[in-house]
């Protein structure tokens, strides 16, 4: 298809030579200088011309700009005197590329049709911002374009384009690696998530006195094998039990991969098609290896989609098992009355967030409410739901590129108008991203809401044969009595809410604003622990780790970084120091914290 | 009736039909050349969504101003999408009603039908060049081709309007601008965004095709 450009496109020459300039600007400057395009951006016109499908060619062709898709966009409510979020603007920053390239007329009287290229790596990074920073892939705009025109899927493929020649910003460059590299998109090492696995098992025998192996390792021919959200072993791990402890008690015959376990696809977010193939095989394969009959897929709307919906596209594979979230799972199991459940034991008032990779690209949305009527006792709509439910801000890999969380965060203001409308106390929602952009808008917004997924409370509702045991740890027992918790922070929110937790707990609290503050400190009282964040003002976090480290009187005093830069995390990892016993991306909630603090300092 | 507005009327159109379906076969060939893209996973969502359901309930969109919340919350721009959209389709009628079936123009109730549904179209086309110049959304997204073929429809809708009495002993020059424009819009439309109606059958297909596969179509709401 190229043909028709690859003539001109790869020489230097003098195109472009009427600039085009949307808006009421619009205008036509003479420049008759000849342009040498940049390496870069003659890549993106190469690979542009080989991801050009017939789905995405009609979405390029066909948008006739009657801008009714404006409002469908969170962005746009949230930013209304700026056009420049209006989902045909975004969507024509590519479309002119296409056009100057692939359309006749645009080669023709590229000014008449708004065509014009792509030359410098500027031209690139402009296409960043808005690939990456003003769209979150949510494809509500799709749904609401009267002509079709399917907005999100070619921002994605703008995404491939711009990653495949390294234009990405930093948090997408250091996911993609951990996942090509690791094996996961969070960099969790095999060991710690086979701890994790171990740890949550032996909790859960403890919990309900019963030596059986409560999650079973990479057994042969289990009829499920489970695959969870890297999210779960790193900062969750009590959705891991809560799963296993279903499971247990369905009397399934199950398993979890010790490798290629990760259901997460960053693929989906970065548009890049071979690593989404890569991840997604890595998944099947070792189902395949196990024999297993049925992949589970743990509550994740990113994961569900590139796993179930797209994996076997991208890697080019029949699969030869069943796939199911397990949102259908738990259903199943309450339905055939393998697990009982007592939805009384859910009474607080919850309301149900659509993840949109869930509802409006796999059509996942009535079992999760079916279950939810289930197990709670008082649920209500919000609105509006379904495949029309809002962005909850963290879609796209949003949470993964700090440099957009203020643009993100005030989107989020739709987000927060429809909880605080629903008048709930908890938000339940079957996707980990939901989980942590809801948390967000939660806490910038004020809303005192909680967030939940429906594995927690079918667990929670779940009648245990002959003795009920609370799955959450009580009140009473002081885990961390006798501990001493340094915490270094410059956001005096985040030390107030941290100290109050550990204080709570039994802990004696340190705390310091500042690097060196936390060096004195740490060296006057040895603290059991250092929670660290690594973006402060003056001595950063990694400096302050690295001190800590080499200091002899230190060296030994276990830290667990937390911070709400994850991008910043070779700060830490690429010091030739040992690394932190422990890692948090914020924003985080009391119980993900206390649960990584007790792994951290291997309390029960 | 002269020489020229004959001319205009049917030669200038059967040239003008002729090259429109050329280039429109080569567009809808170039389309296709595009690989289209296949789901070779199982289908999700209810049982009782499917790529079939889908594709109807897509292409029936388009009836359905309630199917989408664009749509549902602005029933006035629906309404000005509807009588726009008869408008063009009436004034296209007209161009092949006068030169074929000139009897039929005799008829008072068809000239009034063919006033109304252009004269109701260019009132609606006016309020579209207001919105486009003063939204600042619209503006910033419109390119010269959308101010030039929203000018240009106007214009015809205003010609169709004065040429539906087709009364040429009375004066030619509204007659022959209509049919002057109407021939200018078979040669330009393919070229210009005015062929988005081409692409429609393929963009709704394809997309109401992969909702229903994953059981997104027909939109569900609770
Ligand atoms: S994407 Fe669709 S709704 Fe949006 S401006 Fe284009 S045609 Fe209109
Ligand atoms: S996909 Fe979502 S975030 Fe992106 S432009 Fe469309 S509505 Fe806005």
């Amino acid at each position: 298809m190229g043909k028709a450009w690859d003539s001109v496109a790869f020489i230097p020459y003098a195109e472009d030579n009427l600039d085009y300039l949307p808006g009421t600007q619009a205008s036509f400057t003479e420049n008759s200088m000849s342009k040498e395009r940049s390496h870069k951006a003659t890549k993106v016109l190469e690979r542009l011309s080989k991801k050009l499908n017939r789905q995405v060619v009609g979405s390029l062709v066909a948008c006739v700009h009657c801008g009714m898709c404006t409002d469908s966009c969170h962005y746009v409510q949230t930013n209304p005197d700026d056009p420049t979020y209006a989902p045909a603007y975004k969507a024509d920053r590519l479309r002119k590329i296409f056009k100057k390239h692939h359309d006749w007329t645009g080669r023709v009287i590229p000014w008449w049709v708004g065509a014009k290229s792509v030359w410098t790596d500027e031209d690139l990074e402009e296409l960043k911002d808005i690939a990456f920073g003003k769209c979150t892939n949510c494809r509500r705009c799709s749904i609401n374009c009267p002509m079709g025109v399917d907005f999100a899927t070619f921002n994605r493929m703008t995404r491939g384009l711009l990653v495949s020649v390294g234009v990405m910003p930093e948090g997408v460059s250091v996911v993609s690696k951990d996942q090509w590299e690791i094996g996961n998109q969070m960099g969790v090492l095999k060991e710690d998530y086979v701890d994790t696995l171990e740890w949550m098992a032996e909790e859960l025998q403890g919990e309900l006195e019963d030596d059986s192996d409560m999650i079973p390792i990479d057994k042969m021919d289990a009829e499920v094998v489970y695959s969870i959200n890297p999210r779960e072993a790193k900062y969750d791990p009590r959705t891991i039990a809560d799963a296993a402890k279903i499971f247990h008690f369905a009397g399934e015959n199950w398993t979890m991969p010790s490798e290629g376990w990760d259901m997460t696809n960053f693929g989906l977010f970065s548009g890049d098609d071979d690593l989404g193939g890569a991840v997604a095989k890595r998944l099947f394969d070792k189902v395949i290896e196990l024999r297993g009959k049925k992949l589970v897929i743990s509550e994740c709307g990113h994961g569900y989609r590139s796993t179930r919906c797209e994996g076997p596209n991208w890697a080019g594979m029949d699969i030869p098992f069943e796939m199911e979230s397990s949102v259908d799972t738990m259903l199943r199991y309450v339905k055939e009355g393998r697990i009982k459940v007592d939805k009384s034991r859910n009474k607080t008032p919850v309301t149900f967030h659509d993840s949109c990779n869930n509802a409006r690209s796999c059509g996942l949305f009535e079992e999760p409410r079916e279950l939810l009527n289930l197990v709670c006792e008082n649920f209500t709509e919000m609105y509006p739901n379904r495949a029309e439910n809002y962005c909850c801000t963290g879609g796209g890999g949003a949470m993964s590129m700090s440099e957009y969380t203020p643009r993100r965060l005030k989107s989020g203001k739709v987000k927060a108008d429809q909880l605080k409308a629903t008048k709930t106390e908890i938000v339940v929602t079957s996707c980990h991203n939901c989980v942590d952009g809801l948390n967000d808008v939660i806490r910038h917004y004020k809303l005192g809401m909680e967030v939940t997924q429906l594995v927690n409370l079918v667990a929670n509702a779940l009648v245990i044969p002959a003795k009920i045991i609370p799955v959450s740890i009580p009140d009473e027992v002081l885990v961390l009595a006798g501990k001493k918790i340094l915490v270094v922070d410059d956001e005096p929110d985040i030390l107030t809410f941290f100290s109050t937790v550990f204080e709570d707990n039994g802990a004696t609290v340190f705390t310091a604003t500042d690097g060196d503050e936390a060096i004195k400190l740490a060296m006057a009282e040895k603290p059991d622990l250092v929670t660290l964040d690594i973006s402060m003002p003056g001595k950063d976090g990694g400096k302050v780790f690295e001190e800590l480290r080499t200091n002899a009187e230190t060296s030994t005093v276990k830290v667990c970084i937390i911070t709400g830069r994850p991008e910043l995390r070779k700060l830490i990892y690429d010091r030739k120091v040992q690394p932190p016993e422990g890692y948090l991306d914020k924003p985080v909630d009391e119980d993900t914290l206390m649960l990584n603090v007790r792994k951290v300092l291997e309390l029960a | 009736m002269s020489e020229l507005l004959h001319f205009a009327e049917h030669t200038l159109q059967e040239v003008a039909l002729i090259i429109m379906a050329c280039v429109y076969t080569v567009r809808v060939f170039w389309l296709l050349r595009f690989k289209a893209g296949k789901e070779r996973q199982p289908a999700t969502g209810a049982a009782d969504t499917t790529p079939r359901k889908g594709i109807l309930y897509s292409w029936a969109n388009i009836v359905m101003p309630w199917g989408m919340e664009s749509t549902r919350t602005k029933p006035l721009m629906y309404i000005q999408f509807v009588i726009f959209h008869v408008g063009v389709t009436t004034a296209i009628i007209m161009s092949f009603v006068i030169p074929y079936l000139p009897k039929l123009m005799e008829s008072n109730g068809v000239v009034l039908f063919f006033q109304i549904t252009t004269g109701a179209a260019f009132i609606i086309a006016v309020l579209r060049i207001i919105r486009r110049v003063s939204g600042p959304v619209l503006r910033a997204i419109s390119t010269p081709d959308d101010y030039f073929s929203l000018i240009l429809l106007t214009a015809w809708f205003a010609f169709a309007f004065l040429a539906a009495p087709n009364n040429s002993a009375a004066g030619e020059t509204n007659l022959l601008v209509y049919f002057f424009l109407t021939a200018f819009f078979l040669i330009y439309v393919p070229f210009s965004k005015i062929s988005h109606y081409l692409y429609y059958p393929f963009t709704r297909y394809y997309f109401g095709k992969s909702m229903g596969f994953r059981g997104v179509y027909p939109i569900r709401r609770g």
